[in-house]
């Protein structure tokens, strides 16, 4: 923890945040913080893309139902470019059946909210390491 | 002196029969006038006889008439025997030569014994005429009178002969004159009548020509009359493609005048230039090899018009049967209504087979005397009977469904009885056992000598089992929605409570990861706290909403501000709109007055307003599937609230069914929410209503009245207040 701590924040790897609830997007970024990661936030995916986040995020948690642009859609257009970022999807749903099949997608992990702060983590490392 | 005297007187007598007779001889010639030679000879024989004492007198005619000599004898009565002319003639040429001026002037034994003095005395200047010859046995003969006297004879005879020689002659000339008139009037005759007859011929030719000119006239009149009047294009044309004639029919057809197009090349003018060249090919080969496929036969090819426009031709080319170069007539008519005509049948045909294929039904008459039924060809399909077949009511048994054959047979004798229209619906079984419901309707047409039913059969066999799974499925149906909406309502629960809590979760876990820091975060942590009671609260309010929205409570009067309770139902649903992919607009206009009423039950409307929105634009992909809502003062102290959507509306005429319960356009869902929203509303005493859009979809729109003074938005706050407590 100690040597997380000091670490400067420009060296963090970066883990990009996108949902359009606010809450989450509010309290991630602390926690991803704690994690030792560097966090930026996007209340939708079309922000997102136009951010320079695009080339820098080494992880991605994307929430799945958003107004315009959903998670999924970002997935398909991010492939689409042949940006190999991978994908934790985060969602309130409580439908079970979507996980296999964006897990089939290729997304690292498919949370249902709330989720502990360690099946995040879980998660993101399994993204770096994939990576 | 006596002697002498006698001698005197006799002289004197002898002298003056001297001079009697010669004036006897000199008048001779008035009593010739007219005779012909003989005459004149035997005249003046007769005269010298009788004036001299001659024993013959003989005369010789050389040359009469052409003819041969003629000689007459006179002879005196001599004593023995008589010789005859012809022996006297004999002797004569016998002693004499022909030059009577070398004759002896004694001939011996002339006629017998004794010797006869002769004087010839020639006829003519020459003696050419002839000779006469005069003979006496007086030895005294002749005396100087006698010699006179014979002399004038001789000179008269010569003058008579030559007259008469050259009357004779005359007549002959006039004879022959008469005759050759007369032949020649003959041969005129005969030239006149064979002219005659040659020109009667001519004549009948002539008129028999006439006639057959007057003939060909009259069939060139008739035939132009004909080709005139015709109402097919009549065209005709040389060895070289060039038009002849062009009859007023194809003037109609082509647009163009005869004069115009007379000697120009048919092809240039009525056929269009991309079949030009083949025509060209067809017309030349014909010249070269007579082998036309043209000729003799109707073809339809493409013409066209003056204007340009190209219309369809039947044509039918002959050759013209005249000797020399090859000429063509043509009969063109134009097509075009024809070929419509029969464009339209086969597309009415087709339509019909179509109709008839896709409508599952086939049609048929049935003439009630003779039995002859027709059937088109869907009932052969419909029946599965072979196309070829005789269609007869044993034939159709066959395919009646047992149960059903005594029904069918009995409707067929009453219409055959009571001719009465036909509904009727039986079933048909197929040979492979298959059955098949099929309606029929009929109706009778035709005088009643010939009655004839019409009618169609219509295969519903699909239309009665779907009624059959319709009415099954109905029954499940309310049962699964029942299940579907509890599911619909659960997951939307969840949604909800789930993203304040995740919230909460993710900051309980931060806070603690900063306390459990060297050294602790404390501030971080504080702020993470602070968001936990948030998002706490937020949940509390959300599980407080769906109580008072499901709750079953009594209704409670109060102030509301139908802005705020829009955004609080909206808060709730936007999830799920969101994922049903709706886009939703607000226009809550500011400074709305408050209404009094339920603030729930008032929000359970705006819901389900919200819902059937959502539902009417579930299957709209082709454009946006917006939603606007709206708030605004209306009339008469009230405020009114609306909820439009583009999607796919309702028929104007069921708007009052929409509100009765189980009517739905919905294939999911009870129906149930309009029915209840308005009960909900005239509780309120305002109204409920809905009206399609000028576009897509329809408004739904509710007005309740304003509240009355003394309750406030403040009380109104208020109330709500201790709920939220109470959950947090």
């Amino acid at each position: 923890m100690e040597l997380r701590q000091e670490r400067r924040a420009v060296d963090r790897p970066l883990v990009s945040v996108v949902d359009d609830d606010e809450s989450v997007r509010e309290s991630l970024p602390d926690l991803l913080g704690e994690l030792g990661f560097a966090a930026r936030t996007f209340s939708s995916a079309e922000e997102f893309l136009a951010s320079d986040c695009l080339d820098q995020a080494r992880c991605l948690i994307l929430d799945i139902a958003m107004p315009g642009m959903s998670g999924p859609d970002l997935q398909r257009e991010l492939k689409l470019r042949g940006q190999e970022i991978p994908i934790i999807f985060i969602t309130a749903s409580t439908d079970k059946s979507t996980r296999p099949r964006l897990l089939e997608q290729g997304a690292v992990e498919c949370l249902f909210k709330p989720f502990s702060d360690t099946a995040l983590l879980k998660a993101i490392n399994t993204a770096f390491h994939r990576k | 002196m006596e002697v002498q005297s006698e001698h005197a007187s006799g002289e004197i007598k002898h002298l003056q029969r001297c001079i009697n007779d010669l004036i006897s001889l000199l008048a001779l010639p008035a009593i010739w006038s007219g005779g012909d030679p003989s005459q004149v000879l035997h005249t003046l024989l007769d005269a010298l006889m009788r004036m001299l004492r001659l024993d013959l007198v003989s005369v010789r005619l050389t040359d009469l008439v052409g003819g041969a000599p003629v000689e007459i004898v006179r002879l005196a009565e001599l004593r023995g025997r008589v010789p005859s002319a012809h022996e006297i003639c004999e002797a004569l040429s016998q002693c004499l030569e022909n030059d009577s001026r070398k004759w002896p002037p004694l001939l011996r034994n002339l006629m017998g014994e004794g010797d006869v003095s002769i004087v010839p005395l020639p006829l003519g200047l020459q003696g050419e005429l002839g000779v006469i010859v005069a003979a006496a046995e007086r030895t005294d003969f002749p005396r100087q009178t006698e010699a006179l006297l014979l002399s004038v004879a001789a000179n008269q005879a010569s003058i008579g002969l030559q007259e008469a020689r050259l009357l004779s002659h005359q007549k002959r000339l006039a004879s022959e004159l008469d005759q050759r008139v007369v032949q020649r009037t003959a041969e005129l005759a005969t030239a006149n009548e064979e002219l005659k007859k040659e020109f009667a011929e001519r004549r009948l030719v002539e008129e028999r020509l006439g006639q057959e000119e007057m003939e060909l006239k009259r069939s060139e009149v008739r035939k132009a009359a004909i080709v005139d009047s015709a109402l097919d294009c009549v065209v005709t044309i040389d060895h070289e493609g060039c038009i002849t004639e062009f009859n007023p029919a194809a003037e109609h057809t082509f647009g163009y005048p005869r004069e115009e197009v007379l000697g120009k090349h048919l092809p240039d003018v009525i056929i269009p230039p991309s079949l030009r060249e083949k025509h060209q090919q067809g017309f030349a080969r014909y010249l070269a090899t007579g082998e036309a496929q043209v000729l003799g036969k109707r073809i339809e090819m493409t013409a066209v018009r003056a204007d340009g426009s190209e219309f369809p031709v039947e044509l039918a080319v002959t050759r013209i049967p005249l000797e020399g170069p090859p000429s063509f007539t043509g009969h063109l008519r134009d097509i075009t209504e024809r070929k419509r005509a029969e464009q339209e049948l086969r597309r009415s045909q087709a339509f019909l087979a179509e109709a008839q294929h896709l409508s599952r039904t086939g049609s048929f008459s049935w003439r009630v005397a003779t039995d002859e039924i027709t059937w088109s060809e869907q009932l052969y399909r419909m029946f599965q009977i072979d196309r070829d077949a005789q269609v007869t009511f044993e034939l159709i048994c066959t395919r009646i469904h047992p149960e059903d054959l005594s029904v069918f047979q009995e409707h067929i004798e009453r219409s055959r009885r009571d001719r009465s229209d036909v509904q009727l619906e039986f079933r048909l079984q197929m040979p492979d056992g298959a059955v098949k419901y099929v309606h029929v309707a009929a109706h009778i047409r035709g005088d009643h000598g010939q009655p004839e039913y019409i009618g169609a059969v219509q295969d519903v066999t699909e239309r009665r089992s779907s009624e059959e799974a319709l009415s099954k499925a109905r029954s499940e149906l309310s049962q699964v929605a029942r299940v579907t909406s509890l599911g619909v309502l659960t997951a939307s629960i969840a949604h909800e409570v789930n993203q304040p809590l995740s919230g909460i979760i993710t900051n309980a876990g931060t806070c603690l990861r900063m306390l459990a820091a060297d050294p602790p975060n404390v501030e971080g942590a504080r702020e993470t706290v602070r968001r936990t009671i948030r998002d706490g609260n937020r949940a509390a309010d959300v599980i407080s909403r769906l109580r008072a929205l499901y709750s079953k409570k009594e209704p409670t009067i109060e102030s509301v501000d139908l802005n705020e309770a829009t955004r609080e139902v909206l808060a709730l649903s936007l999830s799920e709109l969101q994922r049903n992919r709706v886009i939703v607009q607000q226009e809550l206009v500011d400074d709305l007055p408050l209404v009094a009423g339920d603030r729930v039950q008032l929000q359970q409307v705006i819901l389900n307003l919200l819902r059937n929105a959502s539902d009417a634009m579930s299957t709209i992909d082709d454009r946006p599937r917006d939603l606007l809502i709206r708030t605004e003062p209306d009339d008469d102290d009230r405020v009114r609230l609306s909820v439009s959507d583009v999607g796919i509306g309702f028929e104007p005429q069921a708007t009052d069914k929409l509100f009765e319960a189980f009517y739905t356009t919905k294939d999911e869902g009870m129906g149930i929410g309009l029915s209840v929203s308005r009960s909900i509303i005239e509780r309120h005493h305002g109204r409920l209503w809905a009206m399609p859009n000028s576009g897509p979809g329809v408004t739904f729109s509710f007005s309740v009245p304003c509240k009355v003074e003394g309750l406030t938005s403040d009380s109104a706050r208020a109330s709500r207040t201790p709920s939220v407590s109470d959950a947090a």
